[in-house]
């Protein structure tokens, strides 16, 4: 206040300055008058003066939230108040500077058994609420710690509780609606326009929209595995869509979510946000029910390792992430650690569930003498079913065939380690590959080798068959090569195809059919192969492609060229399985194509057997649908092209009659010379004479 | 059938026209030189010398006497086609960006560039009046309000003028009075031709937003689309068939790559009536500025950014080809 006042008068006194600058002569001689003059009102206050310096002036709660309260201190007396003083400020000064400190007494001085707490900056009152809180002081005392701030909101706390409304169900249709459709039509979502625009369309011969909505997603899309929801990503968090209306059916709220993963049975849904709150640190990974919309369990991500940080079994029974020389695995619905402790593992670096039974499977580095290893585990027993010892391993790969009946481990190893002194990394040299494949159907779970020296690219197995490619390099030639597994121990090389553009391989979900893709750098050449006889059945190009996906069913493969990776002729191409192009679908600023999944059949082992055996037959009625459709197909092409060329004529006819009509007037305009025709005034052309040069011939003269 | 290459020029060509008859070829290029060529077998028969800077358009009268060219040095110049001795220099105040004849030649337009300043013309002078030409004293001038012009096109009877702009708008001004009669907005981006089909009752547009498109030239009511994913440049309608042919390709500033397949510099054929296309000729390696049907439809010549002009004559099987209905 007094400050100010100062300073206020200080203005007014340079007013009156201004006011006898004109006579300098009076400035010099006389004091100036500093004093306001009589009757003079202050009409200038604090507010408008020094708003900034008001804005720092202290308030009385200020400070409140850098005071936490502690409880469950000893009760002591004042001659050793002293010596808990020290104790606790030790305790405490570990979060920050303290700034003083408060041991209320009763009416012998003895301590209250609690206290008070100021620290310098509400972070670290933060910080010590959240560390001190249960520290176990001695056996009778383990502190409650808790920032001042919230003693109001936990002491008015009501008795009597209002129970939570039972939310009305809330019908979504029929979330599998599509797979009713008689021909068995798959759906597939498209963001294009750089992102502004999600579609879902249908895959008949030309698409069908199904919905286009504009901002539907602010980064990406994903399905979820089998097909039942649509998951967007928002800044806010995750929104599921589905049924026929891709209405919305659950939001998560997870502010900067940036990955997700739904578990394989669908009822729920991991998200990954690097964004936090500093109050929910460990809420980086939260799983949510997505039936209820619940968070599970959060989780704090320590380590930066790949995305799904979390990996579920084939029915979401279980989960598990892998930590420094452990793997945790976690089982639903209690959320909590499988039998309250993680599998001890020492130098474990990578692990995978098998994708039909409850089965492990990873591998360990080599630590000092002992080997590399590759185990298979069954959880919950932890058993392990089988071990494999390797040596000189720089590196191992694990995939499982999809039905789960083999695994294959590419092993790369090396001839020669040696490790450089400055970096403290290891150098492999003479590195050569080879391929542990495990019959994990068989008894004992036999294990297989096959070996390459080349580089591999690219591995996959057949989805469900017990064929496997592989691309490899020899630089700079390419190969593709394709075994078969056979029963006793057997492994068949069916063919290496020999130079080939191709860095990626595709198998067709049901299996036979293969797709080579030299993508991006190898300008989108495409090979489309029968590996029952390893036929090339086409080879093709898509210019520039950057990706290819099979639908769910195996009739079509898609080519794209995504906005994400090229920026012009973004566009999607249907192929059929064979590699007969079908249509091409540019779009602008298309990014990403992603085809609906489809839950598992529901037919018996026998009764596909049956449909397969009896192709011949449905093959028959599909011929006779499809030709019928061609026909209409190209029959409306005709009529449409006969309608525009009627409407076209009738206009010309038109335009023509016009134009001979005012024939006369063009004549006029140009010297009553006819130029409607290109010669019509031929005796005005002049003959020019044009040489050309038609060969040259050298003779020689003979003389 | 090989085609011709027309070689003389240094620079990318801007412009490509054929005589009334189709027995001369005039090219315009940023290398401040039109050429005059013989169509039949590609030998040049003289030039126009004397500009200062890119020639952007150029023209030629009905009965091949005269010729004119706009030049971004600020002149529009008035030849005689044959000596090729500059008569007239029109002076304007910033660059030419289009030139032409009227049907009869007795008036030349001319549409001036909106740079430092100052505003974008559309500017009329008498041809007969030397007064005129010499003293560059138009006889109408109108201001050009909104985006410039980048391409203009007379009416048939010289009544008006059909304008294409910087922002895809298409005009039509009266050449009496100076309004602007008619404005529409098919085009999201720049056009950058317009050519007229024989008797001039249609015409086709090409833009920079990878359409062409078909409009009536009277009404400007819009016919046909054809639809590509690059720049077009050009479009002519063939005078003896239903054909469109467009020319184009990725700008030569966004190529990232030096591949040709990427830049799609191929002129594409159209059918008129149906928007399908149904051939491309390929040749050109960068995007082709001008391209434009002879005069009988049997060949056509095209110029691109690579400086080249190309002659094409059609191939027997291209007359034989129809599409079936």
């Amino acid at each position: 206040m007094a400050a100010g006042k100062v300073d206020s008068d200080g203005r007014k006194s340079n007013r009156s300055e201004s006011q006898n600058e004109h006579d300098p002569d009076q400035y010099e001689e006389e004091e100036p008058d500093f004093s306001d003059p009589d009757g003079f009102v202050d009409d200038v206050d604090d507010e408008e003066l020094l708003p900034d310096l008001l804005r720092s002036k202290p308030k009385e709660s200020d400070g409140i939230d850098s005071v936490v309260i502690v409880d469950n201190v000893p009760q002591v007396g004042p001659e050793r108040l002293e010596k808990l003083k020290n104790v606790v400020s030790k305790i405490f000064s570990k979060f920050g500077k303290i700034k003083s400190d408060f041991y209320p007494v009763d009416e012998n001085n003895v301590s209250k058994g609690y206290c008070f707490v100021e620290f310098t900056s509400p972070v670290h009152a933060q910080e010590a609420m959240k560390t001190a809180d249960g520290y176990k002081l001695d056996k009778q005392h383990t502190f409650a710690v808790n920032l001042f701030s919230d003693f109001e909101k936990y002491s008015a706390v009501p008795d009597e509780i209002d129970p939570p409304e039972p939310r009305p169900y809330k019908d979504p249709g029929n979330l599998l609606y599509w797979l009713q459709n008689k021909e068995c039509v798959d759906m597939y979502s498209c963001i294009f326009e750089g992102g502004e625009k999600t579609a879902i369309y249908s895959n008949t011969t030309e698409p069908t929209v199904v919905q286009e909505r504009a901002r539907w997603t602010e980064t990406y899309v994903r399905w979820s595995p089998n097909g039942t929801y649509l998951a967007t990503l928002h800044a806010k968090g995750i929104a599921l869509w589905g049924g026929p209306e891709f209405s919305q059916i659950m939001r998560f709220s997870h502010p900067g979510v940036q990955l997700i993963d739904f578990s394989p049975c669908e009822r729920y849904l991991v998200t990954f946000s690097p964004v936090q709150e500093p109050r929910d640190e460990g809420d980086a990974i939260i799983i949510w029910d997505i039936r209820t919309g619940l968070k599970k369990r959060g989780f704090m991500c320590e380590n930066q390792s790949t995305w799904p940080i979390f990996k579920w079994n084939v029915d979401g029974k279980y989960f598990a992430r892998m930590g420094t020389d452990q793997i945790s695995v976690y089982e639903t619905p209690s959320f909590g650690l499988l039998e309250k402790k993680s599998i001890k593992i020492q130098g474990v670096r990578d692990f995978t569930w098998s994708p039909t039974d409850n089965m492990i499977a990873y591998w360990t580095s080599e630590h000092k003498n002992s080997p590399a290893r590759v185990v298979l585990i069954e959880i919950p027993s932890r058993k392990e079913l089988c071990v494999r010892n390797l040596f000189n391993v720089a590196d191992c790969k694990m995939h499982w065939q999809k039905a789960g009946d083999y695994l294959c481990v590419k092993v790369d190893r090396y001839f020669k380690a040696k490790k450089t002194e400055e970096t403290d990394q290891i150098k492999y040299s003479g590195i050569h590959y080879n391929f542990e494949l495990f019959r994990v159907r068989e008894k004992l779970i036999p294990v297989d080798k096959v070996e390459t020296k080349d580089q591999v690219m690219a591995f996959a197995w057949e989805p469900n068959g017990s064929r496997f490619a592989f691309i490899h390099s020899d630089s700079p030639k390419i190969n593709v090569t394709v075994y078969k597994m056979k029963p006793d121990g057997k492994v068949d090389l069916l063919k290496t195809l020999e130079k080939r553009v191709a860095n990626h391989l595709f198998w067709s979900p049901t299996g036979q059919f293969l797709v080579l893709a030299g993508l991006r750098s190898m300008n989108g050449v495409l090979e489309f192969i029968d590996t029952t006889d390893m036929t090339t059945m086409n080879q093709t190009e898509h210019f520039m492609a950057t990706d290819v996906e099979w639908d769910p069913t195996g009739r079509y493969v898609v080519s794209a060229v995504s906005w994400w990776g090229h920026k012009v002729d973004n566009a999607y191409w249907i192929w059929s399985f064979q590699g007969n192009l079908l249509t091409k679908q540019p779009l602008e600023r298309f990014c990403q194509l992603l085809w609906r999944p489809r839950p598992p059949t529901l037919l018996s082992e026998k009764k596909l057997k049956e449909i397969k055996k009896n192709v011949k037959k449905y093959s028959q009625q599909f011929d006779s649908e499809d030709s019928q459709k061609r026909k209409t197909a190209s029959k409306e092409l005709l009529e449409k092209r006969q309608q525009l060329l009627t409407e076209f004529e009738d206009y010309r006819q038109q335009k023509l009659e016009e134009y001979n009509r005012t024939r006369d007037i063009r004549i006029e305009m140009r010297d009553g010379v006819d130029t409607d025709d290109i010669d019509s005034h031929e005796e005005n052309f002049e003959e020019e004479t044009i040489e050309f040069l038609l060969k040259v011939e050298e003779i020689i003269v003979e003389e | 059938m090989k085609p011709i290459l027309l070689q003389g020029h240094e620079r990318s060509i801007t412009q490509v026209k054929y005589n009334r008859e189709g027995d001369l070829i005039f090219s315009s290029s940023k290398d401040n030189i039109p050429n005059v060529w013989y169509s039949l077998n590609g030998e040049r028969l003289g030039s126009y010398n004397g500009h200062n800077g890119a020639v952007w358009s150029l023209d030629v009268n009905w009965d091949t006497t005269k010729v004119l060219t706009g030049s971004a040095d600020n002149t529009c110049k008035l030849w005689d086609c044959e000596t090729g001795k500059n008569i007239y220099s029109i002076e304007t105040r910033t660059g030419v960006r289009t030139c032409s004849f009227s049907f009869s030649g007795r008036i030349l337009a001319v549409s001036t560039d909106k740079t430092m300043g100052l505003p974008c013309e559309l500017q009329f002078y008498d041809a007969l009046d030397p007064q005129q030409l010499r003293q560059s004293k138009p006889f109408l001038s109108i201001p050009v309000e909104g985006s410039k012009i980048t391409t203009a096109l007379w009416g048939p009877f010289e009544e008006y003028m059909i304008t294409g702009h910087e922002t895809g708008e298409m005009r039509q001004y009266d050449t009496k009075t100076g309004e602007q009669v008619l404005e529409i907005k098919e085009h999201s981006k720049q056009i950058n031709d317009l050519q007229g089909s024989k008797d001039l009752t249609m015409i086709v547009s090409a833009s920079k937003d990878s359409t062409a498109k078909l409009f009536d030239t009277s009404t400007l009511d819009h016919l046909k689309t054809y639809k590509t994913e690059r720049n077009v440049n050009s479009a002519s309608i063939s005078p003896i068939r239903d054909h469109v042919v467009l020319g184009g390709g990725q700008e030569a500033m966004e190529v990232t790559t030096t591949s040709t397949r990427i830049g799609k510099f191929d002129a594409r054929f159209f059918s008129l009536v149906f928007e399908e296309e149904f051939a491309r000729v390929k040749g050109h390696f960068g995007p082709i500025n001008t391209v434009v049907f002879h005069p009988d439809g049997k060949s056509y010549a095209s110029g691109a950014e690579d400086g080249f002009i190309r002659v094409h004559y059609f191939d027997p099987n291209y007359f034989d080809f129809d599409f079936e209905i």
